[in-house]
Protein backbone atom coordinates (compact mmCIF):
# COMPACT_ATOMS: atom_id res chain seq x y z
CA UNK A 1 0.00 0.00 0.00
CA UNK A 2 1.18 3.53 -0.62
CA UNK A 3 0.43 6.92 1.21
CA UNK A 4 -1.11 8.14 -1.72
CA UNK A 5 -3.72 4.95 -2.00
CA UNK A 6 -4.39 5.40 1.79
CA UNK A 7 -5.30 8.95 1.40
CA UNK A 8 -8.12 8.27 -0.86
CA UNK A 9 -11.18 8.10 1.26
CA UNK A 10 -13.23 5.29 0.30
CA UNK A 11 -16.41 7.39 -1.49
CA UNK A 12 -13.77 8.25 -4.09
CA UNK A 13 -12.67 5.18 -4.60
CA UNK A 14 -15.76 4.03 -6.78
CA UNK A 15 -17.48 0.58 -4.95
CA UNK A 16 -20.54 1.23 -4.12
CA UNK A 17 -20.69 4.53 -2.69
CA UNK A 18 -19.86 6.32 -5.57
CA UNK A 19 -22.97 5.87 -7.40
CA UNK A 20 -25.10 6.46 -4.35
CA UNK A 21 -26.31 4.10 -2.01
CA UNK A 22 -29.61 3.47 -3.54
CA UNK A 23 -27.67 1.32 -6.47
CA UNK A 24 -25.67 -0.33 -4.09
CA UNK A 25 -29.07 -0.84 -2.11
CA UNK A 26 -31.19 -2.24 -5.24
CA UNK A 27 -28.16 -5.04 -6.08
CA UNK A 28 -27.95 -6.33 -2.83
CA UNK A 29 -32.11 -6.61 -2.81
CA UNK A 30 -31.78 -8.62 -6.74
CA UNK A 31 -28.64 -10.50 -4.70
CA UNK A 32 -30.81 -11.46 -1.94
CA UNK A 33 -33.17 -12.96 -4.05
CA UNK A 34 -30.61 -15.34 -5.99
CA UNK A 35 -29.39 -12.73 -9.03
CA UNK A 36 -26.36 -14.02 -10.04
CA UNK A 37 -25.95 -11.31 -11.90
CA UNK A 38 -26.14 -8.62 -9.40
CA UNK A 39 -23.58 -11.07 -7.15
CA UNK A 40 -21.41 -10.26 -9.91
CA UNK A 41 -21.69 -6.43 -10.26
CA UNK A 42 -21.30 -6.53 -6.37
CA UNK A 43 -18.30 -8.92 -6.51
CA UNK A 44 -16.57 -6.36 -9.29
CA UNK A 45 -17.41 -3.24 -7.26
CA UNK A 46 -15.55 -4.63 -4.40
CA UNK A 47 -12.90 -6.73 -5.20
CA UNK A 48 -10.74 -3.47 -4.93
CA UNK A 49 -11.39 -3.28 -1.14
CA UNK A 50 -10.43 -6.64 -1.01
CA UNK A 51 -7.29 -6.01 -3.02
CA UNK A 52 -6.31 -3.07 -1.29
CA UNK A 53 -6.58 -4.99 2.68
CA UNK A 54 -4.08 -7.76 0.60
CA UNK A 55 -2.10 -4.69 0.00
CA UNK A 56 -1.60 -3.82 3.33
CA UNK A 57 -0.23 -7.51 4.16
CA UNK A 58 2.03 -7.22 1.57
CA UNK A 59 5.08 -6.93 3.36
CA UNK A 60 4.34 -10.17 5.16
CA UNK A 61 6.25 -13.37 3.56
CA UNK A 62 2.76 -14.44 1.96
CA UNK A 63 2.70 -13.99 -1.96
CA UNK A 64 0.45 -11.50 -2.96
CA UNK A 65 -1.42 -13.92 -4.89
CA UNK A 66 -2.16 -16.04 -2.17
CA UNK A 67 -3.19 -13.06 0.03
CA UNK A 68 -5.25 -11.65 -2.91
CA UNK A 69 -7.16 -15.03 -2.72
CA UNK A 70 -7.60 -15.18 0.91
CA UNK A 71 -9.10 -11.78 0.99
CA UNK A 72 -11.18 -12.50 -1.90
CA UNK A 73 -12.52 -15.51 -0.21
CA UNK A 74 -13.89 -12.93 2.55
CA UNK A 75 -15.25 -10.70 0.59
CA UNK A 76 -17.52 -13.55 -1.01
CA UNK A 77 -18.39 -14.65 2.52
CA UNK A 78 -19.16 -11.02 3.50
CA UNK A 79 -21.61 -10.53 0.50
CA UNK A 80 -23.44 -14.03 1.31
CA UNK A 81 -23.67 -12.95 5.23
CA UNK A 82 -24.19 -9.00 4.60
CA UNK A 83 -27.90 -8.10 5.92
CA UNK A 84 -28.40 -4.93 3.75
CA UNK A 85 -31.82 -4.08 5.71
CA UNK A 86 -29.56 -2.96 9.28
CA UNK A 87 -29.04 0.07 7.33
CA UNK A 88 -24.85 0.08 7.39
CA UNK A 89 -23.05 0.16 4.87
CA UNK A 90 -21.62 -2.80 2.94
CA UNK A 91 -17.66 -1.91 3.22
CA UNK A 92 -18.05 -1.40 6.94
CA UNK A 93 -19.28 -5.01 7.56
CA UNK A 94 -16.78 -6.52 4.37
CA UNK A 95 -14.13 -4.81 6.25
CA UNK A 96 -13.60 -6.84 9.34
CA UNK A 97 -14.84 -10.26 7.84
CA UNK A 98 -12.07 -10.22 5.03
CA UNK A 99 -9.84 -9.17 8.10
CA UNK A 100 -10.84 -12.12 9.81
CA UNK A 101 -10.53 -14.05 6.80
CA UNK A 102 -6.95 -13.40 6.50
CA UNK A 103 -6.56 -14.10 10.35
CA UNK A 104 -7.87 -17.29 9.78
CA UNK A 105 -5.45 -17.68 7.07
CA UNK A 106 -2.56 -16.72 8.45
CA UNK A 107 -3.21 -19.13 12.05
CA UNK A 108 -3.73 -21.62 9.54
CA UNK A 109 0.05 -21.28 8.00
CA UNK A 110 1.45 -21.32 11.02
CA UNK A 111 1.99 -17.67 11.82
CA UNK A 112 1.67 -17.97 15.52
CA UNK A 113 4.14 -20.76 16.38
CA UNK A 114 7.11 -19.95 14.73
CA UNK A 115 8.70 -17.48 11.88
CA UNK A 116 7.17 -18.65 8.72
CA UNK A 117 8.96 -20.52 6.43
CA UNK A 118 8.41 -17.62 3.30
CA UNK A 119 10.72 -15.35 6.05
CA UNK A 120 13.17 -18.29 6.63
CA UNK A 121 13.18 -18.57 2.88
CA UNK A 122 14.28 -14.78 2.51
CA UNK A 123 16.67 -14.74 5.34
CA UNK A 124 18.83 -17.39 3.74
CA UNK A 125 18.77 -15.35 0.12
CA UNK A 126 19.38 -12.39 1.61
CA UNK A 127 22.73 -14.05 3.51
CA UNK A 128 23.28 -14.92 0.04
CA UNK A 129 23.28 -11.54 -1.85
CA UNK A 130 24.77 -10.26 1.17
CA UNK A 131 28.01 -12.72 0.52
CA UNK A 132 27.77 -12.28 -3.27
CA UNK A 133 27.62 -8.31 -3.42
CA UNK A 134 30.23 -8.01 -0.79
CA UNK A 135 32.60 -10.09 -2.50
CA UNK A 136 31.48 -8.52 -6.15
CA UNK A 137 32.64 -4.97 -4.36
CA UNK A 138 35.35 -5.62 -1.86
CA UNK A 139 33.00 -4.40 1.06
CA UNK A 140 29.60 -5.46 2.70
CA UNK A 141 26.55 -4.13 1.06
CA UNK A 142 23.96 -1.57 1.98
CA UNK A 143 20.45 -2.46 2.59
CA UNK A 144 19.33 -0.45 -0.12
CA UNK A 145 22.02 -2.29 -2.37
CA UNK A 146 20.45 -5.75 -1.28
CA UNK A 147 16.65 -4.42 -1.79
CA UNK A 148 17.80 -3.65 -4.94
CA UNK A 149 19.64 -6.72 -5.75
CA UNK A 150 16.75 -8.63 -4.45
CA UNK A 151 13.55 -6.48 -5.24
CA UNK A 152 12.31 -6.36 -2.08
CA UNK A 153 11.40 -3.83 0.06
CA UNK A 154 13.90 -1.66 2.81
CA UNK A 155 11.14 -3.75 5.55
CA UNK A 156 11.95 -7.11 3.88
CA UNK A 157 16.04 -6.81 4.27
CA UNK A 158 15.46 -5.47 7.89
CA UNK A 159 13.19 -8.15 8.83
CA UNK A 160 15.46 -10.63 7.06
CA UNK A 161 18.70 -9.58 9.41
CA UNK A 162 17.08 -9.18 12.55
CA UNK A 163 15.53 -12.90 11.88
CA UNK A 164 19.19 -13.36 11.18
CA UNK A 165 20.39 -12.32 14.15
CA UNK A 166 17.55 -14.00 15.94
CA UNK A 167 18.04 -17.66 14.37
CA UNK A 168 19.20 -20.43 16.50
CA UNK A 169 18.68 -23.03 13.98
CA UNK A 170 21.66 -24.91 12.31
CA UNK A 171 19.72 -24.34 8.94
CA UNK A 172 21.64 -20.68 8.88
CA UNK A 173 25.17 -22.00 9.22
CA UNK A 174 24.71 -24.75 6.44
CA UNK A 175 27.67 -24.68 3.97
CA UNK A 176 27.05 -21.77 1.69
CA UNK A 177 26.01 -23.15 -2.27
CA UNK A 178 29.20 -24.14 -3.60
CA UNK A 179 31.59 -23.83 -0.62
CA UNK A 180 33.28 -27.55 -0.04
CA UNK A 181 33.21 -28.63 3.70
CA UNK A 182 37.22 -27.41 4.19
CA UNK A 183 36.36 -23.49 3.22
CA UNK A 184 33.13 -23.65 5.41
CA UNK A 185 33.79 -24.56 8.86
CA UNK A 186 29.97 -25.17 10.65
CA UNK A 187 28.69 -23.65 13.91
CA UNK A 188 29.41 -27.24 15.20
CA UNK A 189 33.11 -27.00 14.64
CA UNK A 190 34.15 -25.21 17.78
CA UNK A 191 31.51 -27.38 20.23
CA UNK A 192 33.31 -29.46 22.48
CA UNK A 193 36.41 -28.03 22.19
CA UNK A 194 35.45 -26.01 24.93
CA UNK A 195 36.67 -27.80 27.95
CA UNK A 196 39.88 -28.51 26.71
CA UNK A 197 40.62 -25.42 26.39
CA UNK A 198 39.54 -24.10 29.64
CA UNK A 199 42.56 -24.87 31.58
CA UNK A 200 44.75 -23.71 29.05
CA UNK A 201 42.77 -19.87 29.13
CA UNK A 202 43.39 -20.14 32.76
CA UNK A 203 47.07 -19.74 32.02
CA UNK A 204 47.20 -17.35 30.17
CA UNK A 205 47.21 -14.14 32.06
CA UNK A 206 45.82 -11.48 29.06
CA UNK A 207 42.71 -13.16 29.37
CA UNK A 208 40.15 -13.60 31.94
CA UNK A 209 38.41 -16.27 32.97
CA UNK A 210 34.81 -15.32 31.66
CA UNK A 211 36.40 -14.87 28.49
CA UNK A 212 37.84 -18.74 28.71
CA UNK A 213 34.15 -19.74 29.04
CA UNK A 214 33.40 -19.16 25.66
CA UNK A 215 34.16 -21.33 22.88
CA UNK A 216 37.84 -20.74 20.89
CA UNK A 217 36.39 -19.44 17.76
CA UNK A 218 34.04 -17.15 18.80
CA UNK A 219 37.54 -15.60 21.15
CA UNK A 220 39.26 -15.11 17.97
CA UNK A 221 36.60 -13.24 16.40
CA UNK A 222 36.58 -11.40 19.27
CA UNK A 223 40.17 -10.50 19.30
CA UNK A 224 40.45 -9.88 15.76
CA UNK A 225 37.27 -7.30 16.00
CA UNK A 226 38.33 -5.60 19.07
CA UNK A 227 42.24 -6.14 19.48
CA UNK A 228 43.56 -6.37 15.70
CA UNK A 229 40.38 -4.12 14.52
CA UNK A 230 39.32 -6.16 11.64
CA UNK A 231 36.17 -5.16 9.61
CA UNK A 232 33.38 -8.09 10.19
CA UNK A 233 34.04 -8.26 6.24
CA UNK A 234 37.47 -9.17 6.86
CA UNK A 235 36.70 -11.68 9.65
CA UNK A 236 34.04 -13.53 7.25
CA UNK A 237 36.77 -14.17 5.29
CA UNK A 238 39.60 -15.06 7.46
CA UNK A 239 37.16 -17.96 9.45
CA UNK A 240 35.39 -18.66 6.28
CA UNK A 241 31.78 -17.43 7.65
CA UNK A 242 29.22 -14.72 6.15
CA UNK A 243 29.39 -11.29 7.66
CA UNK A 244 25.91 -12.29 9.27
CA UNK A 245 27.43 -14.84 10.74
CA UNK A 246 29.92 -12.85 12.20
CA UNK A 247 27.83 -10.56 13.41
CA UNK A 248 25.51 -13.00 15.11
CA UNK A 249 28.66 -14.83 17.14
CA UNK A 250 29.95 -11.52 18.36
CA UNK A 251 27.28 -9.82 19.94
CA UNK A 252 26.14 -13.65 21.22
CA UNK A 253 29.67 -13.91 22.44
CA UNK A 254 29.47 -10.15 24.29
CA UNK A 255 25.85 -11.21 25.35
CA UNK A 256 27.40 -14.11 26.66
CA UNK A 257 30.53 -12.08 28.77
CA UNK A 258 28.28 -10.20 30.31
CA UNK A 259 25.89 -12.44 31.49
CA UNK A 260 28.93 -14.15 32.87
CA UNK A 261 30.66 -11.31 34.28
CA UNK A 262 27.59 -9.95 35.85
CA UNK A 263 27.45 -13.71 37.88
CA UNK A 264 31.11 -14.19 38.60
CA UNK B 1 -0.26 9.57 38.30
CA UNK B 2 -0.81 7.40 35.09
CA UNK B 3 2.36 5.01 34.13
CA UNK B 4 4.42 5.80 31.74
CA UNK B 5 4.44 4.53 28.74
CA UNK B 6 7.01 1.39 28.06
CA UNK B 7 8.42 2.68 24.73
CA UNK B 8 7.74 6.17 23.72
CA UNK B 9 8.98 7.19 20.46
CA UNK B 10 9.15 10.84 18.51
CA UNK B 11 9.55 11.37 15.10
CA UNK B 12 8.78 13.23 12.13
CA UNK B 13 5.35 12.40 10.10
CA UNK B 14 7.28 11.65 7.36
CA UNK B 15 6.18 8.33 5.58
CA UNK B 16 10.00 6.77 6.58
CA UNK B 17 8.54 6.41 10.01
CA UNK B 18 6.13 4.28 9.94
CA UNK B 19 8.73 1.22 9.48
CA UNK B 20 10.69 2.57 12.52
CA UNK B 21 7.25 1.86 14.05
CA UNK B 22 6.62 -0.99 12.93
CA UNK B 23 10.00 -2.55 13.55
CA UNK B 24 9.64 -1.20 17.29
CA UNK B 25 6.26 -3.27 17.61
CA UNK B 26 8.42 -6.64 16.35
CA UNK B 27 10.64 -5.45 18.80
CA UNK B 28 7.96 -5.34 21.47
CA UNK B 29 6.29 -8.64 20.58
CA UNK B 30 9.50 -10.58 20.71
CA UNK B 31 9.97 -9.72 23.86
CA UNK B 32 6.92 -10.26 25.41
CA UNK B 33 5.69 -12.90 23.13
CA UNK B 34 3.09 -11.80 21.30
CA UNK B 35 1.46 -14.70 19.01
CA UNK B 36 2.90 -13.57 15.29
CA UNK B 37 -0.89 -13.34 14.20
CA UNK B 38 -1.08 -10.93 17.22
CA UNK B 39 1.57 -9.25 15.88
CA UNK B 40 0.35 -9.03 12.48
CA UNK B 41 -2.79 -7.33 13.47
CA UNK B 42 -1.13 -4.89 15.62
CA UNK B 43 1.10 -3.66 13.04
CA UNK B 44 -1.48 -3.66 10.91
CA UNK B 45 -4.00 -1.55 12.69
CA UNK B 46 -0.63 1.29 14.14
CA UNK B 47 0.65 1.42 10.40
CA UNK B 48 -3.31 3.01 9.41
CA UNK B 49 -3.17 5.20 12.06
CA UNK B 50 0.71 6.39 11.56
CA UNK B 51 -0.23 6.94 7.26
CA UNK B 52 -3.18 8.86 8.53
CA UNK B 53 -0.93 11.32 10.42
CA UNK B 54 1.62 11.56 8.05
CA UNK B 55 -1.10 12.15 5.04
CA UNK B 56 -3.15 14.22 7.12
CA UNK B 57 -2.27 16.09 10.61
CA UNK B 58 -0.19 18.39 9.12
CA UNK B 59 -1.87 19.35 5.61
CA UNK B 60 1.53 18.69 3.69
CA UNK B 61 4.06 19.79 6.42
CA UNK B 62 6.46 17.96 8.31
CA UNK B 63 5.62 17.59 12.31
CA UNK B 64 5.89 15.39 14.95
CA UNK B 65 3.99 11.99 15.33
CA UNK B 66 4.41 10.47 18.65
CA UNK B 67 3.85 6.72 19.28
CA UNK B 68 3.69 5.66 23.00
CA UNK B 69 3.53 1.40 23.75
CA UNK B 70 2.13 0.00 27.17
CA UNK B 71 2.94 -3.50 27.78
CA UNK B 72 0.48 -5.70 30.23
CA UNK B 73 0.26 -9.00 31.67
CA UNK B 74 -3.11 -9.86 28.46
CA UNK B 75 -3.15 -6.60 26.80
CA UNK B 76 -0.85 -4.27 24.41
CA UNK B 77 -1.91 -0.57 24.35
CA UNK B 78 -1.04 1.37 21.45
CA UNK B 79 -0.92 5.45 21.22
CA UNK B 80 -0.60 7.25 18.26
CA UNK B 81 -0.81 11.03 18.61
CA UNK B 82 0.00 14.32 16.39
CA UNK B 83 0.05 18.06 16.82
CA UNK B 84 -1.60 19.01 13.60
CA UNK B 85 -5.07 20.41 12.64
CA UNK B 86 -5.63 18.22 9.39
CA UNK B 87 -7.50 15.67 10.65
CA UNK B 88 -9.76 16.79 13.57
CA UNK B 89 -12.35 18.87 12.12
CA UNK B 90 -12.72 15.75 10.04
CA UNK B 91 -13.17 13.09 13.08
CA UNK B 92 -15.77 15.74 14.88
CA UNK B 93 -17.54 15.28 11.31
CA UNK B 94 -17.54 12.69 10.07
CA UNK B 95 -14.92 9.91 11.25
CA UNK B 96 -15.06 7.09 8.13
CA UNK B 97 -15.00 10.28 5.09
CA UNK B 98 -11.79 11.51 6.91
CA UNK B 99 -9.50 8.15 7.77
CA UNK B 100 -11.02 6.53 4.70
CA UNK B 101 -11.17 2.66 4.65
CA UNK B 102 -7.59 3.32 7.77
CA UNK B 103 -10.39 3.57 10.41
CA UNK B 104 -12.56 0.38 9.28
CA UNK B 105 -9.31 -1.11 9.77
CA UNK B 106 -8.44 -0.11 12.87
CA UNK B 107 -11.98 -0.94 14.44
CA UNK B 108 -11.56 -4.10 12.79
CA UNK B 109 -8.29 -5.07 14.27
CA UNK B 110 -8.09 -3.28 17.93
CA UNK B 111 -10.93 -4.30 20.29
CA UNK B 112 -10.79 -0.87 22.47
CA UNK B 113 -10.67 2.08 20.26
CA UNK B 114 -10.71 5.72 20.97
CA UNK B 115 -9.99 9.22 19.64
CA UNK B 116 -9.07 12.35 21.28
CA UNK B 117 -8.07 15.92 21.23
CA UNK B 118 -4.76 16.35 22.45
CA UNK B 119 -4.51 19.51 24.10
CA UNK B 120 -3.12 22.75 22.27
CA UNK B 121 -4.28 20.75 18.97
CA UNK B 122 -3.68 17.43 17.82
CA UNK B 123 -5.27 13.85 17.48
CA UNK B 124 -4.45 11.16 19.59
CA UNK B 125 -5.72 7.57 18.85
CA UNK B 126 -5.46 4.57 21.59
CA UNK B 127 -5.58 1.09 20.55
CA UNK B 128 -5.94 -1.27 22.97
CA UNK B 129 -5.11 -5.28 21.86
CA UNK B 130 -5.59 -8.42 23.55
CA UNK B 131 -2.94 -10.30 23.37
CA UNK B 132 -3.51 -13.21 25.98
CA UNK B 133 0.04 -15.10 24.92
CA UNK B 134 2.28 -11.96 26.55
CA UNK B 135 4.51 -12.42 29.83
CA UNK B 136 3.97 -9.00 31.75
CA UNK B 137 7.36 -6.59 32.14
CA UNK B 138 8.41 -7.64 35.40
CA UNK B 139 10.02 -4.53 36.46
CA UNK B 140 8.19 -1.37 37.24
CA UNK B 141 8.81 1.55 35.44
CA UNK B 142 7.74 4.86 36.92
CA UNK B 143 10.07 7.74 37.98
CA UNK B 144 11.32 10.05 35.65
CA UNK B 145 10.21 9.68 32.84
CA UNK B 146 10.96 12.11 30.21
CA UNK B 147 9.37 11.94 26.38
CA UNK B 148 12.01 12.33 24.00
CA UNK B 149 11.67 16.31 23.13
CA UNK B 150 12.77 17.29 19.89
CA UNK B 151 12.72 20.63 18.09
CA UNK B 152 10.47 20.81 15.74
CA UNK B 153 13.70 22.16 13.34
CA UNK B 154 15.33 18.85 14.09
CA UNK B 155 12.67 16.04 13.43
CA UNK B 156 13.48 16.26 9.75
CA UNK B 157 16.86 14.50 10.96
CA UNK B 158 16.61 12.83 14.62
CA UNK B 159 14.20 10.59 16.58
CA UNK B 160 13.85 10.17 20.09
CA UNK B 161 13.22 7.02 22.18
CA UNK B 162 12.74 6.63 25.68
CA UNK B 163 12.23 2.84 26.52
CA UNK B 164 12.07 0.81 30.01
CA UNK B 165 12.48 -1.66 31.22
CA UNK B 166 16.26 -3.76 30.03
CA UNK B 167 14.40 -6.34 28.88
CA UNK B 168 12.07 -4.48 25.85
CA UNK B 169 15.01 -2.17 25.60
CA UNK B 170 17.39 -5.13 24.82
CA UNK B 171 15.02 -6.16 21.80
CA UNK B 172 13.64 -2.68 20.92
CA UNK B 173 16.87 -0.27 20.49
CA UNK B 174 18.68 -2.45 18.15
CA UNK B 175 16.35 -3.02 15.81
CA UNK B 176 15.43 0.66 15.78
CA UNK B 177 19.25 1.44 15.37
CA UNK B 178 19.59 -1.09 12.72
CA UNK B 179 16.60 1.29 10.57
CA UNK B 180 18.18 4.76 11.31
CA UNK B 181 21.71 2.71 10.49
CA UNK B 182 20.02 1.43 7.08
CA UNK B 183 18.95 4.89 6.95
CA UNK B 184 21.96 6.57 6.97
CA UNK B 185 23.50 4.24 3.78
CA UNK B 186 25.79 2.39 6.16
CA UNK B 187 26.82 -1.46 5.04
CA UNK B 188 25.51 -4.53 6.79
CA UNK B 189 28.97 -4.62 8.27
CA UNK B 190 28.68 -0.83 10.02
CA UNK B 191 25.08 -1.86 10.64
CA UNK B 192 25.99 -4.50 13.26
CA UNK B 193 28.25 -2.30 14.85
CA UNK B 194 25.79 0.06 15.36
CA UNK B 195 23.47 -3.19 16.91
CA UNK B 196 26.81 -3.64 18.97
CA UNK B 197 26.87 0.12 20.46
CA UNK B 198 22.93 -0.58 21.30
CA UNK B 199 23.31 -3.77 23.00
CA UNK B 200 26.26 -1.74 24.97
CA UNK B 201 23.78 0.64 25.69
CA UNK B 202 20.82 -1.93 26.77
CA UNK B 203 23.15 -3.27 29.57
CA UNK B 204 25.48 -0.30 30.85
CA UNK B 205 23.28 3.08 30.30
CA UNK B 206 20.26 2.07 32.42
CA UNK B 207 22.35 2.27 35.75
CA UNK B 208 23.27 5.67 35.03
CA UNK B 209 20.13 6.95 33.76
CA UNK B 210 18.32 9.45 36.00
CA UNK B 211 14.87 7.92 35.06
CA UNK B 212 13.99 4.59 34.98
CA UNK B 213 14.24 4.55 31.06
CA UNK B 214 16.92 5.10 28.40
CA UNK B 215 16.62 7.86 26.67
CA UNK B 216 18.31 8.02 23.14
CA UNK B 217 17.74 10.39 20.44
CA UNK B 218 19.71 9.43 17.00
CA UNK B 219 20.20 12.13 14.04
CA UNK B 220 20.61 10.43 10.59
CA UNK B 221 23.08 12.13 8.32
CA UNK B 222 24.62 10.08 5.24
CA UNK B 223 26.97 7.60 6.65
CA UNK B 224 26.63 8.93 9.99
CA UNK B 225 25.01 8.67 13.07
CA UNK B 226 24.78 10.67 16.16
CA UNK B 227 23.35 9.61 19.40
CA UNK B 228 22.66 11.64 22.30
CA UNK B 229 21.97 9.65 25.20
CA UNK B 230 20.88 10.58 28.51
CA UNK B 231 20.30 12.18 31.22
CA UNK B 232 22.78 10.32 33.07
CA UNK B 233 24.22 11.14 36.32
CA UNK B 234 27.52 12.74 36.53
CA UNK B 235 30.16 10.54 35.90
CA UNK B 236 27.95 7.90 33.95
CA UNK B 237 28.93 8.74 30.64
CA UNK B 238 32.61 8.41 31.36
CA UNK B 239 32.37 5.37 32.65
CA UNK B 240 29.93 4.13 29.91
CA UNK B 241 32.30 4.78 27.21
CA UNK B 242 35.05 3.02 29.59
CA UNK B 243 32.87 -0.01 30.55
CA UNK B 244 34.10 -3.53 28.83
CA UNK B 245 31.71 -7.10 28.55
CA UNK B 246 34.93 -9.01 29.97
CA UNK B 247 39.05 -8.25 30.29
CA UNK B 248 40.54 -8.93 27.24
CA UNK B 249 38.27 -7.34 25.20
CA UNK B 250 38.47 -3.60 25.54
CA UNK B 251 35.80 -1.02 25.44
CA UNK B 252 33.47 -1.95 23.02
CA UNK B 253 31.71 1.73 22.88
CA UNK B 254 35.08 3.09 22.75
CA UNK B 255 36.11 0.75 19.70
CA UNK B 256 32.89 0.76 17.95
CA UNK B 257 32.39 4.78 17.85
CA UNK B 258 34.24 7.27 15.90
CA UNK B 259 34.18 9.98 18.21
CA UNK B 260 32.71 10.49 21.79
CA UNK B 261 31.37 13.58 23.84
CA UNK B 262 30.45 14.27 27.01
CA UNK B 263 28.05 16.83 27.25
CA UNK B 264 27.84 18.41 31.45
CA UNK B 265 25.07 20.01 32.68
CA UNK B 266 24.98 20.89 35.98
CA UNK B 267 24.30 17.16 37.65
CA UNK B 268 23.70 15.39 34.74
CA UNK B 269 25.16 15.21 31.61
CA UNK B 270 24.50 13.63 27.95
CA UNK B 271 26.63 11.32 26.29
CA UNK B 272 26.70 12.03 22.56
CA UNK B 273 28.54 9.35 20.64
CA UNK B 274 29.56 9.50 16.60
CA UNK B 275 29.35 6.05 14.39
CA UNK B 276 30.61 7.01 10.77
CA UNK B 277 30.61 4.79 8.12
CA UNK B 278 34.13 4.86 6.24
CA UNK B 279 34.44 2.64 3.54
Amino acid sequence: MTPTEMALPLATRGPGTAAGPATEAQLFARHIEGDQAAREVLVRRFIPLARSLARRYDRSSEPFEDLLQVASLGLLKALDRFDPTLGHPFASFAVPTILGEMRRHFRDAGWSVHVPRGAQERALKVRDAQERLANARGRAATVNELAEYLELSIEQIIDALQAIQAYESLSLDAPRPGATADEAPSYGDAMGEEDARYELVELDATVSAVLGRIPQRERDILRMRFVDDLTQTEIAERVGISQMQVSRLLRHSLDQLRALTATS
Amino acid sequence: MAEPPNVCLTLSNQPDNVLLVRETLSGMAETVGVDGVDLNDIRTAVTEACNNVVLHAYEGEEGPLQVEMFVSADTVEVVVRDHGTGIKPHIRSDEEAALGIGLSIIQALAPRVEFKDVDGGGTEVRMEFATPSVQSLDSLVRNGFQAPSLERSQLATTTGLAVAPDTLARRVLPRVMCVLAARAHFTTDRISDTEMVADALVSEAFAPSTGDHLNVSVTVEPRSLQLRVGPLYSGGAGRLIASSPARGVGPVIEKLTDDRRIDADGASEMLELRLLDKR
